[in-house]
């Protein structure tokens, strides 16, 4: 077994290490709810995924880069499809300490996942079966924002599951006065506001509101709370907004890697 | 009218685009330099300039050479052979008829209640065997009722009940006639064959006759008390059958029959008191009609007229057409004279200058009002006994109807044979077990019987949907052009030319409902099915199965002096055992399979064991008139006691003996008869005698009907369910090695009416011959007339659960005659296409092929496919019928139609239409109600289908069941997930939340990088691949050039069906596999140019 391993290692086209598979399990437990199956394009600046969910009102958009791994190296571009129900099943066997290396040869059939015990000498290791995905490739173009919000990450899960309990859509208010999260609902309505807030003790505390023009948008909270799954990645949460343009939701990682999404605007009273 | 100008349509769109033939693909929009992209309107506009390229081009369609212009030809043929004049309107003129020599001989079309000098009266409608139109006032019957004499009541009695009763029911005129003793019997219960005494009371006038009843069923004319009432007071009476009805039943007139008066008999009437504007119209005794049975000489038909006619209206955009707004631009009328192949009047009314059509009259109007004032005259000058037309009774006639007030033609209603009674369109709801809820509009034509050919197909035929194209698609093996409404006002605004085209678009519209009619035999068969139950023609269309049985059983039961009690039902959910289901011993045979079948099992039990109204037998009868037990009377398995034969013959028995005895000749002159014409009324005649034959068993068992009697359906039910356990039995205990045979057979299933018989035997025939004998042999064992029969032999089997198998069909032991499936997917119209293909290929291969493995291989390449988006569309799409508007549950079709209510009322399903819808991906959760989408819609916009959805609720099932029995569970699942279903494809919609900002991002041809360097953007292939450039250059511009062939393929197959060659496809038909398939290729064909354009920014690579 092992031979064969080292035998295919050698081959190997892209080799990626992380010195924590926690950052994995967490990136695809945030977002296997929103895409199923979905390309993870490799080269040699590190892995990128780009999906939209099935309805087309959000957009995922990860980008690891390869300073976050340990090492990295990527011989060819490659586009790794992936059933994500699977992966998670397959990441499930991992303890968040391990260490996770993925491997993939030149046009793979399967993707090859090691977990390595950091305590113990224990060495599992994976395939998961690819996927040949046809997918076009969507991005949302860089946009300057109106109004850019950082906030603590579980702040904002909070918000948007207490909110979620009232109603299905949040206007999101950015004025000079601060950010204002309102909902109404069939039991009654809810606001929440948060002003600029500087914490010196704990800068993960701190909210940041830069603004150039006031900004009003709805957005539907389902899929806000589905975004905030994200919350455990990153301690601290961006949110840009302009008027009639996509919401971004910026989770930074480790190494300018980043997790993003995109949520359009509910226009109107359409469902 | 709609403005000229006007946002385009999406269809529209289509059309426009069309219209260049080959869409304007970047590629070859450089090599071919084509004129910039203008609105339909634009066009027409330049059309009218040059003589060139006009959009209703002068070529004659497929219609106009092959159809109109074979008239012509046929010309000389015509003149001699037609009675009709061609093009002339009018009836033959009545010339020397003379009412003191001439006897007045027609058949009646039509019946209808009516009055005469103030009397009530019959008017009977039809036609001459000359051609003539006539009506006939029937007067002088004397519509009456029965009740029970009491014991104390004697002749002498009747002048007191009848002063009394007359106050009791208190009118302002005398309302009964008369009141007799006569005696007669009860039709329900056996009561020795002994009559009573009744009396009989008859009224001055039947409007009279529900007041007389109502009054003694309410128990307020027990003249002094003589009357046993039941606990709520009331009093049973007999007979309650409607006047029409009672006079054709009493005067033996049967429905569509011929009537004959001898001279001097009738009385003509006075030009000025006319009722009718009928060529003839008379009055007459009814004791002095001669009504001729419909047999024999008397089997023929009269030269009915029948008109078949179209609208074309001119609707606004989005917006299906309005009859106060929008305008009625052509008119197509076809008349033709019964048992004559070709009409002799085709003419179309138009709005506005139109070109001339090859042997058909335009009329060209300036003003609607006069057009449709013209058609009047037209409809009252050829005077039709027939209307014909496709969904003439919920559209055209309310159209025109609303139209014409709309534009104050106050004498445009004047359709009927009636002058003084007007069409009006009256909303009905017609609620029945055969057809479901549905909401229809009914318009009179008092006179002139209407067939909505429509209407009819609904009601006659399952398809998957009915829209007149499909429809004679489906039974004329032809199609025709669906023009979108929209595209109507488009053609109408053009020029003469196009309107040309339009009017004989509408042509063809008015032209196919007749041969439709010709083609399924619908006026023979339903002419039939009145002639046979005794009902008017009309009675088939408006009414439901009951007053058929009901007709015939009064009929009868007037021979027989029996009546029929008036009964109180209430609809009461009693529920009887049905038929019994032997359990199938499910899984594929490799040897033939027997079947054996009970002719008529139902009628052949009523008859075998003399079950009827008049057998049914009281347990104190029993005992009264001390019948012995099986030589008297029988009692049936469900614990019911019925007389025998040797007692009384039961009516219902009787009539089942004459209806199957007529159904024998019937079918015997079918075989010798030669003249097509004949042989459709033999065979619509053979066809009516069976299914009233097998209705009567239904009626007995409806507890909401006239004539309820539970222990004759129950007990017939009892009787089938005793026979297949018995059949059974007897032949697993014949065929067994211990006597003699090879194998102990084996019945391996068995349903209401036949057993399946495994005998083991390996060879067809020898299997044939068991089967035959082994089928003599158990219905040796059964009372006449019940006869088991071998049919065929299935070879080999799959038997997957009740009601559920399929199999090659063996008659003779050379050659199977076809793949019969029961119960599975292919039949079902609620699955896609889809599933329908891949079942029909899979049983194919598995039965007929016997490849398993190649079944196999298939479904998992159909699978790949799907999950590919490989699968055309036209195959993804489920239609399902909206009913009633109420639904509680959320379904697909419903709230789709909905959404679509929302988006475009006009072209929006409304409530009978069967509406066409896909599953489209939805986030996660969602409900499935909530992902289903218009497939134009998805088709335009590019929206993923969830093929994850067709998999597994569409085709998992299905194809489990088919191959669970022959592979196994695991085997069997094997086949939805494995390796062929690893490779997906996900497409990008144009529309959603987050479509309209994003931004699409080229991937490399060679190895779906994207591309987001800066020399890369809007390239072909990344610096990796560029060395391939060549061979993936050649490999974009073969797919090009392929979809290129393809679009071409099909829209030259839409231009074949719209029948010419030269005119650009305007056809929108959701329900053609081609219109989904051209809709898909020309977008393929965009978007592969725009791949290859990529290219040429690749330039500095080569």
């Amino acid at each position: 077994m092992k031979s064969e391993w080292n035998h295919r290692s050698s081959q190997s086209m892209l080799e990626a290490r992380l010195e924590q598979a926690d950052l994995l399990k967490k990136v695809v437990d945030a977002i296997k709810d929103l895409v199923q199956d979905c390309n993870f394009d490799c080269n040699d600046s590190g892995i990128a995924l780009q999906a939209m969910d099935n309805s087309h009102v959000a957009l995922v958009s990860m980008m690891l880069k390869a300073e976050s791994f340990s090492p990295y190296r990527c011989d060819r571009n490659v586009a790794l499809g992936v059933n994500l129900t699977s992966l998670t099943k397959v990441l499930r066997a991992a303890s968040s300490e391990d260490i996770l290396t993925i491997k993939a040869e030149d046009a793979p059939d399967v993707l090859n996942l090691v977990f390595e015990s950091s305590e113990s000498d224990r060495l599992s290791e994976y395939d998961l079966k690819l996927m040949d995905i046809d997918q076009e490739h969507l991005g949302i173009p860089d946009t300057e924002y109106a109004a850019t919000i950082s906030m603590p990450s579980a702040d904002f899960r909070k918000i948007c599951q207490d909110l979620m309990l009232l109603s299905e859509s949040v206007s999101i208010e950015a004025s000079k006065d601060g950010v204002k999260f309102t909902c109404a609902g069939d039991i009654g309505n809810g606001a929440v506001t948060l002003r600029s807030h500087t914490n010196v003790d704990k800068p993960d505390l701190n909210v940041d509101i830069e603004l150039t023009e006031p900004v009003s948008l709805t957005f539907s909270l389902k899929y806000l709370v589905n975004f905030c799954k994200a919350a455990g990645l990153s301690k601290s949460v961006k949110l840009c907004l302009s008027n009639e343009v996509p919401l971004l939701v910026e989770y930074a990682l480790a190494g300018n890697s980043y997790l993003r999404f995109y949520l359009a605007p509910k226009i109107g009273d359409d469902e | 009218m709609a403005p000229s100008k006007v946002p385009q349509k999406r269809i529209l769109g289509e059309a426009t685009n069309a219209r260049r033939n080959i869409p304007a693909t970047p590629a070859s929009a450089k090599k071919r330099k084509l004129e910039p992209l203008s609105s339909p309107a634009v066009r027409f506009k330049s059309s009218q300039n040059g003589p060139k390229g006009k959009p209703g081009s002068s070529q004659p369609s497929h219609f106009e050479s092959e159809v109109l212009e074979k008239m012509t030809q046929d010309m000389a043929g015509l003149k001699k052979n037609n009675s009709e004049k061609d093009q002339e309107w009018a009836r033959p003129s009545l010339a020397d008829f003379n009412p003191q020599v001439d006897k007045l001989c027609f058949q009646q079309i039509e019946a209808e209640e009516g009055t005469l000098h103030g009397r009530a009266a019959v008017k009977l409608f039809g036609v001459t065997e000359t051609g003539h139109s006539a009506m006939l006032h029937v007067t002088d019957f004397l519509h009456y009722l029965y009740i029970q004499a009491p014991v104390s009541f004697g002749p002498h009695d009747c002048d007191g009940f009848k002063t009394y009763l007359e106050s009791q029911v208190a009118q302002h005129q005398p309302a009964i006639h008369s009141v007799r003793i006569v005696l007669r019997e009860n039709l329900y219960h056996f009561s020795g064959n002994q009559q009573n005494p009744y009396i009989k009371i008859t009224v001055t006038d039947p409007k009279f006759i529900s007041k007389v009843r109502g009054t003694i069923e309410e128990g307020r004319a027990n003249w002094k008390g003589m009357w046993q009432a039941d606990l709520k007071g009331r009093v049973e009476t007999f007979d309650s059958i409607q006047y029409v009805l009672r006079v054709m039943i009493d005067c033996k007139i049967f429905g569509m029959s011929w009537v004959e008066v001898p001279p001097k008999q009738y009385k003509m009437i006075d030009p000025h008191l006319r009722h009718s504007n009928c060529q003839i119209e008379a009055e007459v005794s009814y004791r002095d009609l001669i009504a001729h049975k419909p047999e024999g000489e008397w089997a023929k038909m009269a030269p009915l007229r029948i008109l078949s006619f179209d609208i074309e209206c001119a609707g606004r955009k989005g917006v299906f057409p309005e009859p106060n707004q929008d305008p009625v631009i052509q008119i197509a009328n076809i008349v033709t004279r019964y048992g004559e192949k070709k009409p002799f009047v085709r003419n179309v009314f138009c709005l506005d200058t139109t070109s001339t059509i090859v042997n058909t009259q335009v009329f060209e109007f300036e003003r609607e009002e006069n057009m449709l004032m013209k058609w009047r005259d037209f409809m009252e000058e050829v005077d039709p006994d027939i209307i014909i037309g496709y969904n003439i009774c919920n559209f055209d006639f309310p159209y025109l109807l609303d139209r014409a007030k709309h534009l104050k033609q106050k004498q445009f209603d004047i359709w009927t044979r009636l002058p003084n009674v007007r069409s009006v369109a009256k909303e009905t709801n017609l609620n029945s077990k055969q057809m479901g809820n549905r909401d229809t509009k009914a318009t009179n034509t008092n006179g002139r019987l209407q067939l909505d050919l429509l209407q009819l197909v609904q009601r006659d035929h399952q398809l998957r949907s009915y829209t007149l194209n499909s429809v004679c698609a489906q039974f004329l093996g032809e199609q025709k052009e669906d023009v979108h409404h929209t595209m109507i006002t488009e053609l109408f605004n053009g020029t003469p030319e196009s309107r040309r085209r339009l009017a004989v678009y509408c042509l063809k519209d008015a032209y196919l409902p007749q041969r439709l009619m010709d083609k399924l035999s619908c006026l023979e068969n339903y002419t039939e099915m009145a002639r046979v139950t005794g009902v008017p023609f009309n009675y088939l269309l408006a009414r439901g199965q009951q007053v058929k049985f009901v007709s015939q059983l009064f009929r009868k039961a007037l021979e027989q002096k029996l009546v029929i009690p008036n009964l109180r039902t209430d609809p009461s959910d009693e529920q009887y055992e049905g038929a019994t289901v032997i359990e199938p011993t499910r899984g594929y045979y490799d040897v033939p399979i027997a079947t054996l079948d009970f002719a008529s099992l139902y009628p052949s039990i009523i008859q075998a064991h003399n079950l009827c109204y008049t057998t049914l037998l009281k347990k104190q009868t029993v005992n009264t008139l001390n019948l012995v037990k099986d030589e008297d009377y029988i009692v049936t398995p469900n614990g019911d006691m019925f007389c025998t034969v040797k007692q009384r013959k039961g009516l219902l028995s009787q009539i089942l003996d004459e209806l199957l005895t007529a159904r024998k000749q019937a079918k015997r002159e079918l075989a010798k008869e030669t003249d097509p014409f004949k042989k459709a009324v033999l065979n619509g005649r053979q066809l009516a005698l069976k299914v009233s034959a097998n209705s009567v068993y239904g009626l007995t068992g409806a507890t909401v009907g006239k004539l309820p009697c539970l222990p004759i359906a129950s007990s017939t039910t009892s009787y089938g369910r005793q026979m297949i356990e018995k059949t059974k039995e007897e032949v697993q205990a014949k065929y067994t090695i211990a006597n003699g045979y090879s194998h102990d057979a084996q019945v391996i299933y068995g349903d209401t009416d036949s057993v399946m018989v495994k005998f083991g035997v390996k060879d067809l025939a020898e299997v044939m011959k068991l089967g035959e004998e082994a089928a003599a042999y158990v219905s040796s064992k059964f009372i006449k007339p019940i006869k088991l029969e071998f049919e065929k032999v299935y070879f080999p089997y799959l038997l997957i659960n009740k009601k559920r198998y399929a199999g090659l069909y063996w008659t003779n032991p050379d050659k199977y005659d076809k793949m019969d499936t029961k119960g599975i997917e292919t039949v079902r119209r609620d699955n896609c296409r889809l599933v329908q293909n891949v079942i029909e290929t899979v049983l194919r291969m598995i039965l007929m092929d016997r490849d398993v493995q190649g079944a196999q291989d298939y479904v998992k390449d159909t699978i790949s496919d799907l999950l590919q988006n490989k699968i055309d569309m036209s195959k993804l799409v489920i239609t399902k019928a909206l009913a009633k508007a109420d639904y509680t549950a959320k379904q697909a079709h419903v709230e789709l139609a909905e959404r679509m209510r929302k988006r475009d009322a006009g072209s929006a399903p409304t409530l009978g239409d069967r509406v066409a819808y896909v599953i489209i991906k939805g986030s996660a959760g969602a409900k499935n109600f909530e992902r289903s989408e218009d497939p134009i819609f998805v088709l335009e916009n590019n929206i993923p289908i969830d093929t994850k959805y067709y998999l597994d609720n569409q085709l998992s099932k299905p194809l489990g069941r088919i191959f669970e029995p022959i592979l196994g569970e695991t085997k069997a699942n094997s086949l939805l997930a494995g390796d062929h279903t690893r490779s997906i494809s996900v497409a990008a919609p144009s529309i959603g939340g987050l479509m309209k900002f994003a931004k699409k991002t080229f991937t490399c041809m060679g190895c779906k990088k994207p591309l987001v360097g800066k020399d890369e953007t809007g390239g072909a292939v990344c610096s990796n691949c560029a060395p391939r450039i060549g061979e993936l250059y050649t490999k974009t511009l073969n797919k090009v050039s392929d979809l290129e062939v393809r679009f071409s393929r099909l829209w030259t197959q839409c231009q074949r069906c719209q029948g010419s060659m030269h005119c650009e496809v305007i056809c929108s038909s959701k329900d053609c596999p081609i219109f989904y398939m051209r809709m898909k290729a020309k977008k393929d064909v965009e978007d592969a140019g725009k791949e290859l354009v990529r290219f040429d920014r690749d330039a500095a690579a080569w």
